[in-house]
């Protein structure tokens, strides 16, 4: 029997371990507890990898080869620095608020954390599937600000203070276009719900007719994780470190895992709202998409590759000013994807793509 | 509208859509050419002066690194053939940084012991005057660069130790900076000369004979001085103006100048 779910993977194996002589409640605690365990896993191995993957691509845009000793092509590497900053002490400064100083982290990486259950990664695969799931991740998203701000400002440091600022004031500029464009996706789809919208996508990927907000998306994601060529709040040149410079040991690593975690959630949510998620369009040979496991596979590779893209951008640009940065955001980003909004409501009403030509069955 | 934000205006257009994909360009261009391999030399595991790598590397000049090229100049760690070392100590006299000492090699007779250049590499720059004021040419600097010691008196390279690198016959770099013809030559004032043989025994090539010369007849009442009546004469052809004969004279009768 293939197991079609996450979930189901989880209580197959609460089954195996306790369905013999536990109460049926108790079996279904379990299953909830492995499902659990086996996400935080999946995300924690995900990311990880992804600093390694972000290592490499690096390396090679800058002519050289990224960690290559530590296991095999430097594949633990991360695991050894991760292991090294467990081990370290965490120093609060004297001044700083130890409950914001310990609590901002945490609640930082929970948050990130908390977003990869309502994520569907391929058919079935969606952890229930709720009819609000992509609202909810962005909300899950946008509380980020808050945890930074709160982590900098008791960290009593005047540069930590900055970062939080500027990290506030840049991630709530660039929530804004990011949500409008989403309002395109969801005019297109005709639905919050994640699964729904890869399914929309059956005829055609919808970074066709929205290509407009995908770029705001692209751009807003990059401002968003505090990626380069946005990552002013982290200005190592200005501000040290940014709103994590009193913080080491494994806060800081929380901090970092955080990071890499939002980044490969933004990732996923541009595979899954323009990218078509786990589906390959049509004329892809059946021998490509006919083996187990199939959606997950392609999933992960366009999210590795959308990622990429987010290196290739690092390698290239330098960072840009403050009061560029929110310009762009609030002078640039927002007409865009008002206009995407425009186009995907023009697409709706029309049941015609720009390029492609009327399609019968296209729009609601 | 400040006049600041308008010309900030005027850079932004397609102008500033071409900042952001021009970089972007560039860098995709560097990923193509490096996604094989990039041009980082993994040092421990392949050097420069490997043969794939002779060809390909070049310095500022345009000049590959091989045999035969640039990389023959490079000044390393010496090489001295303990066999023709004459025991000049020109090698110490020239070095700037005084990291030679010449210290006793078995080899020599029990009286005149033979001595060779100890290097402390701690010390040395490599500038390579010693390899140019050896006469003989058994002091060259060679390739091998790698000296890395956990102790700083495994630093000091003995003669034996030096002779180990010149038997791994490595290619060598002889430096050898152009001379004028008449260079300092020895010379002597007779008068003060005891004809003792001092500087006939001590010299590394044997270019000084004791040739007899006559006795002058007394005056009356004038004393004759108490010497041997022989005088040193030095086949300039052999010598290697070292200098031993002058610092063992014990009547300093030898001094540098030219030939008139």
């Amino acid at each position: 029997m293939a197991v079609q779910s996450l979930y189901g993977v989880a209580s197959l194996l609460a089954s195996a371990l306790f369905g013999a002589f536990a109460p049926a409640w108790l079996v279904v605690l379990v299953a909830d507890a492995i499902f659990g365990a086996i996400l935080l896993a999946a995300s924690m191995l995900n990311t990880i990898l992804l600093i390694w993957y972000e290592r490499k691509l690096l390396g090679r845009f800058m002519d050289r080869r990224g960690a290559m000793h530590v296991g095999y092509a430097g594949l633990l590497q991360n695991f050894a620095d991760g292991l090294k900053l467990f081990r370290k002490n965490t120093y609060p400064p004297r001044e700083a608020d130890v409950l914001g100083f310990y609590s901002g982290p945490t609640a930082y990486l929970v948050s990130s954390l908390v977003i990869f259950g309502v994520l569907p990664i391929s058919t079935g695969w969606d952890n229930g599937s709720l009819p609000l799931s992509l609202l909810l991740a962005l909300v899950i998203f946008s509380f980020a600000p808050l945890f930074i701000f709160v982590s900098a400002w008791s960290s009593n440091n005047k540069y930590s203070l900055m970062g939080g600022m500027r990290s506030a004031a840049q991630m709530i500029a660039y929530e804004v276009p990011i949500l409008i464009a989403v309002v395109a996706v969801i005019v297109l789809s005709g639905s919050f719900d994640l699964t729904t919208i890869v399914a929309e996508q059956r005829n055609y990927w919808f970074w066709a007719p929205l290509f407009l907000a995908l770029v705001v998306f692209v751009a807003g994601m990059l401002a968003e994780m505090e990626r380069i060529p946005f990552d002013l709040p982290e200005a190592e040149a200005e501000l040290v470190e940014g709103w994590n410079t009193e913080y080491g040991g494994m806060l800081f690593a929380f901090f970092m895992l955080a990071d890499y975690l939002r980044a490969l959630i933004g990732s996923i949510l541009i595979v899954l709202l323009f990218l078509g998620g786990w589906t390959l369009p049509s004329y892809v040979p059946s021998a490509l998409t006919n083996f187990p496991l199939a959606g997950i596979v392609w999933f992960m590779v366009k999210t590795y590759l959308v990622f990429g893209l987010f290196v290739w951008v690092r390698a290239s640009l330098p960072r840009v000013r403050t009061d560029q940065l929110l310009r762009v955001g609030w002078m640039r980003m927002v007409p865009l994807s008002l206009l995407s909004v425009f186009l995907a409501a023009l697409v709706v009403v029309s049941r015609c793509l720009p390029v492609i030509g009327c399609v019968p069955g296209m729009g609601r | 509208m400040a006049s600041s934000e308008m010309k900030e205006r005027r850079t932004e257009g397609p102008s500033s859509a071409l900042w952001i994909a021009k970089p972007l360009a560039t860098a995709a261009r560097q990923f193509l050419k490096s996604l094989v391999r990039p041009s980082t030399i993994v040092y421990p595991f392949e050097r420069l002066e490997d043969p794939q790598f002779r060809d390909r590397v070049r310095v500022a000049s345009g000049e590959p690194i091989g045999i035969g090229r640039v990389w023959d100049n490079y000044r390393g760690v010496h090489a001295l053939n303990i066999a023709t070392c004459i025991s000049c100590n020109l090698c110490a006299f020239s070095c700037p940084d005084l990291c030679i000492d010449m210290v006793t090699v078995p080899g020599g007779d029990p009286k005149h012991p033979k001595k060779c250049p100890q290097i402390d590499y701690g010390k040395c720059s490599y500038c390579g005057f010693c390899s140019d004021a050896c006469p003989e040419g058994c002091l060259t600097m060679t390739t091998r660069y790698e000296l890395a010691t956990s102790k700083r008196s495994e630093m000091v390279f003995s003669p034996q130790q030096l002779y180990e690198v010149f038997e791994r016959k490595l290619p060598m770099n002889p430096i050898r900076l152009e001379r004028p013809e008449n260079e300092d030559a020895i010379l002597l004032e007779g008068p003060l000369c005891i004809g003792c043989n001092a500087c006939a025994r001590d010299c590394p090539t044997q270019c000084i004979t004791m040739l007899d010369i006559p006795k002058p007849t007394a005056k009356p009442g004038e004393r004759l001085p108490k010497r041997i009546w022989k005088e040193p004469v030095i086949n300039d052809s052999d010598c290697v103006r070292c200098g031993t004969c002058i610092s063992v004279c014990p009547k300093e009768c030898l001094f540098w100048g030219t030939h008139p």
